[in-house]
């Protein structure tokens, strides 16, 4: 293996996979990066064995080849060059890496060791405009549970009804739900709530699509130059709509600002409670406000003026409530309940696309 | 089927090789059971079949890359055009079909089976489907079963079914080694999940724990009798997940404790070493107290002391409150004494409560038993119980008291791990001098000694070294449990 790449070039390349290669697995080639020449391209690619992640940049290949190489090292090595073209050369298994000023050679390990990357040989596929997709899964994504006891709610589920295309997450105590626009095919996808955190690094802002292939078992995920496989979840994810109260009797308008505010204010009496919150609309005075309660420590009552429809009183974790006004968008926020019992709605309401429901704590 | 027939096949049926039976013939009133034992038979089972493949796989490649790629597996479908092998995900198929594929055949090849092809399959649980029928799914079916399907339904009844209605607060004797936890243990039940998550009390053996945290439960379900409550003792808990693990009911298992108000959980020292039922605890203690559910813990340890505890179920438990119970004193013993007598119906004269306080003097079990053994003795007689009677009847659990100053020495050094000769000797380090100090303390209050005589076994020249650090100790052990403990165990260990 010879080649030329650009510093630039190859540390993106590094940045978006390195973090993949993990040093905790078992298998001590994990923790390595595939470097392979295809045609005149060089491919970068890491693994954890739930998602993989390969990236593909430009180069100059006068021979080709391949070699795994400790990510970490790597990583670390080409982000401290300076910009430049960077030459590589393969002898057996020990990598030179030269550029005017710096010689290396690292130790690398032979590529046939390394887990076969996935690939989807039949499967359908669609398109998501970038942007959009990335809005819809920073909004859901918090949602999901990190609780490996109940697989299902770990993902990200994505999903079509009446030709609109959702993505939604829950971890049984909250949830998110986004409309991502129409789509004319069906689609229902459980994929890893970890996995797209990791694709939620790779997309920019740019106006980027990204090209997904799915089978019943994994779906990959290209966009610009790198691509993500990733595992699905199998099993079948609870019928949330349900949970999705209807009506409202008490509905407050505030300012998103000035909501997140006095949220956070009183999250710092809540921390012995574990982040219990109790909110009191009040339709007489026009005024949220929400008390919290530390036992050894004191107590707050933090209020705001907002446009208020009936009267009520809900005790709510102030993490989840600090989250989903962090995920809404836009100026205002609507929070509407049922009193105590049922679970209460955030949201915008200039933007009928995302809703955030959070279930109420006993109190 | 006749009986006979029956009873022959199930005999056949459960030997290692498959059979399969292709007709029953009746002839002259007997029986004449023709069985086709199939192609298959002097093949191995696909379960042995596999097994033996992994065996003989694990010696041919590296133990990190068997437990990758290989561990998870299982054979789901053996014919002779067909191999399916059950793989967990997409990678390690991949990685079967493109790597590995040629010595699974060759090793395949060398247990006798010639497949023309073998496919790799992804499934969730990597449970061959024919092992499920031949464990036979009615066998045993846990009676513990019942209890999770009924969660769903009535819950009550079946939340508090570990409690036992008489361990309650009344009934408990608060001293001064135990109305911190007392009085934890009371707020518990008043700001149910709010204060004091979790409640961690540890102790000794046989100084309330159980009972305390029972009269927690009692208490809850006596302010609402909807709330649920369950007792479990750790071992008990790990019978019911391994149980719901077996029984492929660990969904059912997480939920029944994952719905419970209050979670009360005995001698959590025993989930030691015990990672998977670690893990699924985390999973239930993180759903509870997230959802603000009270948690009560008890344990003969402090958190930190128990080995292979993992770090974050470790730093959880310390976070809660955590309360050590300590060795009820003199006047709670007695007033144990005579709680334990009136519940007979007996009033005590005040010598014999005496006699048995001081002579029993760290396990309130053993209490209650020298004094149920006094009572039933005096009952069979028609006798009062008095001072003779417990002595003569007693006398025999009564400590040996032939303790010597050097013997207290040698068990402070042993304790904390330091030699002798230093203990004795001159050096003023800290790491010395506090066990010097403490073996002081302790000849002065466990063995009476003199000032100037324990200055003297400790080599020291002058008695007023001795006053102060018996002095010391006093004041540290009320506020450092380090020092507390260390009495406590150097204590204990004297009089084994």
């Amino acid at each position: 293996m010879k080649l030329q790449v650009t510093q630039e070039n190859l540390n993106s390349a590094l940045m978006s996979v390195a973090k993949v290669a993990s040093s905790r697995s078992t298998l001590p080639i994990l923790s390595n990066i595939l470097l392979k020449t295809k045609g005149t391209r060089l491919s970068v690619a890491a693994t954890n064995l739930d998602i993989a992640i390969t990236h593909y940049i430009g180069s100059k290949v006068s021979e080709e080849g391949s070699i795994t190489i400790p990510a970490r090292l790597m990583q670390e090595f080409v982000s401290s060059l300076p910009s430049g073209v960077i030459d590589i050369e393969l002898d057996d298994t020990k990598l030179h890496i030269t550029t005017p000023q710096y010689t290396s050679t690292i130790n690398g390990a032979p590529a046939d060791d390394f887990p076969v990357m996935p690939a989807i040989t039949s499967g359908k596929s669609l398109e998501l405009p970038g942007p959009i997709f990335k809005k819809a899964l920073q909004q859901v994504i918090f949602a999901a549970s990190g609780d490996d006891s109940r697989p299902v709610l770990t993902g990200v589920y994505i999903y079509t009804q009446n030709n609109s295309l959702y993505a939604v997450a829950t971890d049984s105590y909250r949830l998110a739900e986004e409309v991502m626009g129409t789509h004319k095919e069906e689609i229902t996808l459980l994929i890893p709530a970890t996995a797209l955190a990791e694709l939620l690094r790779l997309i920019g802002d740019d106006d980027s699509k990204i090209k997904v292939t799915y089978d019943d078992q994994q779906a990959s995920f290209s966009v610009d130059d790198t691509e993500l496989v990733t595992r699905l979840i199998d099993g079948k994810y609870p019928d949330y709509q349900k949970l999705i109260p209807k009506d409202f009797a008490i509905v407050a308008t505030v300012n998103r600002n000035e909501m997140i505010n006095i949220t956070k204010v009183s999250s710092l009496f809540a921390r012995s409670s574990s982040g219990s919150i109790k909110l009191e609309i009040n339709e007489e005075d026009q005024l949220l406000s929400i008390h919290s309660i530390a036992s050894q420590l004191g107590e707050n009552t933090s209020s705001s003026a907002a446009k208020i429809k009936g009267s009520g009183s809900i005790t709510i974790n102030s993490r989840y409530l600090l989250d989903a006004l962090h995920a809404l968008g836009g100026d205002d926020v609507e929070f509407c309940c049922n009193g105590k019992l049922e679970p209460a709605l955030i949201k915008d309401p200039s933007n009928k696309n995302y809703t955030h429901i959070i279930m109420p704590l006993k109190s | 089927m006749p009986a006979t027939v029956h009873k022959f096949l199930s005999l056949r049926l459960k030997q290692t090789y498959t059979s399969k039976i292709l007709f029953v013939v009746v002839e002259n009133c007997q029986l004449l059971v023709l069985l086709w034992v199939g192609h298959l038979e002097g093949k191995l089972k696909n379960n042995e079949l596999w097994q033996a493949v992994l065996g003989e796989i694990e010696l041919s490649v590296s133990r990190a890359s068997y437990v990758t790629w290989f561990k998870n597996t299982s054979l789901l479908k053996q014919s002779d055009e067909l191999l399916v092998v059950g793989v967990s995900n997409v990678f390690i198929k991949q990685q079967f079909e493109h790597k590995f594929n040629d010595l699974v055949v060759g090793i395949l090849k060398k247990n006798g089976v010639e497949s023309k092809k073998i496919e790799y399959k992804i499934c969730a649980i990597t449970k061959s489907a024919e092992d499920n029928n031949e464990t036979g799914a009615s066998e045993t079916y846990p009676a513990s079963q019942e209890s999770y399907t009924q969660s769903s339904g009535s819950i009550t009844h079946d939340y508090r079914k570990g409690l036992n209605e008489r361990y309650t607060f009344d009934n408990f004797v608060v001293g001064s080694g135990n109305e911190m936890a007392y009085a934890a243990c009371r707020a518990v039940v008043e700001n149910l999940g709010v204060k004091y998550n979790p409640l961690y009390l540890y102790g000794g053996v046989g100084i309330g724990k159980t009972h305390l945290i029972q009269a927690v439960g009692n208490a809850v379900i006596g302010t609402n009798s909807n709330a649920r409550v369950v007792y479990i003792s750790s071992d008990q808990f790990v019978k019911e997940f391994v149980a719901a693990l077996r029984y492929k009911k660990s969904g059912d298992f997480a939920d029944f404790y994952r719905a419970a108000d209050v979670l009360i959980i005995d001698d959590v020292q025993f989930f030691a070493g015990k990672e998977k039922i670690q893990e699924e605890f985390f999973h239930t203690y993180n759903a509870l107290h997230q959802a603000n559910h009270q948690i009560i813990i008890s344990s003969d340890k402090p958190p930190r002391d128990i080995p292979t505890l993992e770090e974050r179920l470790r730093s959880r438990f310390i976070g809660g409150m955590t309360i050590d119970m300590q060795n009820p004193d003199f006047e709670t013993r007695c007033a144990i004494v005579q709680t334990k007598a009136q519940t007979h119906g007996i009033d005590l004269p005040s010598d014999v409560t005496e006699f048995l306080a001081t002579n029993i003097q760290t396990n309130i079990r053993e209490l209650e038993g020298a004094l149920n053994q006094l009572l039933a003795f005096c009952e069979m007689r028609e006798l009062s119980p008095d001072l003779e009677i417990a002595t003569g009847l007693l006398g025999s659990i009564k400590r040996p008291k032939h303790l010597t100053a050097k013997q207290v020495i040698e068990r402070t050094a042993r304790h904390y791990q330091v030699a002798l000769d230093d203990i004795l000797g001159p050096k003023r380090d800290k790491d010395i001098v506090v066990p010097r100090q403490v073996a002081m303390y302790i000849l002065r209050s466990e063995l009476h000694l003199s000032f100037p005589k324990i200055a003297k076994e400790l080599g020291r020249k002058d008695h007023t070294t001795a006053i102060h650090s018996v002095d010391k100790i006093q004041k540290a052990s009320a506020l450092d449990s380090d020092i507390r403990e260390a009495i406590t165990n150097i204590r204990d260990r004297l009089y084994v």
